[in-house]
């Protein structure tokens, strides 16, 4: 089905379009480096905030409220970009087991992200106590090592073979 | 000796074999160098504008550059080193490269303006309290920083296409 579905998009007027023209993969590539950028500084600050590494002078919810859309807005535009990748060459990310590895990745940081957002405005949270701090910390380490991976795995797409029966 | 000689010695270090030779160095480096790029430019952004007054405008500028500078500094070197890694490996294929050669000259630019920007605002900027507009040359600065950056990403992602 995932074949078929590449089948037909690449025959779209769209795909087409992008793969006719070199440079526009390498600028949309580009751009979705520089929304990676504005996602990692904004998820840095909060995560080394929470760790009680910068920003120490700074409420964690008036940095979160500042920086969390800004998270939001990459992810939307992140999607936007990866999927003109994706319909430019239908064939490439989207039979290679590090494209999934990656969704999945980013699926679990944007989940974890939320949730310390969310847990923040808890009274546990707000009160400050030892059990809410631990709870922060840890969720800071796992999402700076998801937000790792998933930068490890985005650029590893380029290294892995299609799985066996992938479209040529 | 010209360039390309220098360039021959090198890929004949063991350095550059070892790291030439094996299937999963390469692009290790290249994910390391993709990670300090990525902190380094989302770390100058933040300060970028903020001088620009587009972001973070109730914020103290001094401080800011206290809390980011460092962040900044600390990924360059990592992006540095694995960068230099890299064009050791294949240093003929790099210095045949015009958007590496651009990269190399954006990144002097970049590395310019820091430094200028550090000598002539530094001790302005001090002054600039939260809420408070930078100076014009300053906003200059960031803008310039900025968009310097942006094509010093795009460089270094069409280093890939032409190689």
């Amino acid at each position: 089905m995932l074949t078929a579905f590449a089948v037909w998009l690449r025959a779209t007027p769209f795909s087409i379009a992008i793969a006719s023209h070199d440079w526009i993969i390498p600028a949309v590539q580009s751009l979705h480096i520089v929304m990676i950028a504005a996602l990692i500084g904004s998820v840095l600050v909060i995560n080394l905030r929470l760790l009680g590494l910068i920003e120490t002078g700074q409420a964690v919810r008036a940095l979160m409220d500042h920086y969390l859309p800004v998270v939001a807005v990459s992810i939307l535009v992140l999607a936007l970009t990866g999927a003109v990748l994706i319909i430019g060459e239908p064939t490439r990310a989207l039979f290679r087991i590090t494209f999934w590895i990656k969704m999945a990745l980013v699926a679990a940081a944007a989940i974890l992200t939320w949730g310390l957002s969310r847990f923040s405005r808890t009274p546990m949270a707000l009160a400050g106590g030892v059990g809410a701090a631990y709870v922060l910390k840890t969720g800071a380490v796992i999402a700076l090592i998801l937000w790792t991976a998933i930068i490890f795995a985005g650029r590893w797409i380029g290294y892995t073979e299609g799985w066996p029966g992938a479209p040529q | 000796m010209d360039i390309n000689d220098l360039a021959e010695r090198l890929k004949a270090t063991p350095l550059s074999q070892a790291i030439s030779g094996s299937d999963t160095l390469f692009p290790l480096l290249e994910c390391v160098h993709v990670l300090a790029v990525v902190v380094v430019v989302g770390a100058i952004a933040i300060v970028d504008l903020r001088l620009l007054g587009l972001r973070a405008r109730g914020r103290d500028i001094h401080e800011l550059l206290n809390q980011f500078v460092p962040v900044t500094l600390g990924a360059f070197a990592v992006g540095f080193v694995a960068g230099a890694l890299m064009f050791i490996a294949k240093p003929d294929t790099y210095i045949a490269n015009a958007f590496f050669l651009v990269k190399m000259g954006l990144l002097a630019l970049a590395g310019a303006n820091a430094v200028a920007f550090h000598l002539i605002f530094s001790r302005s900027l001090a002054r600039v309290a939260a809420g408070v507009a930078a100076p014009l040359p300053a906003r200059l600065s960031g803008l310039f920083s900025l968009s310097v950056w942006i094509a010093i990403i795009a460089c270094g992602r069409w280093i890939g296409f032409t190689t």
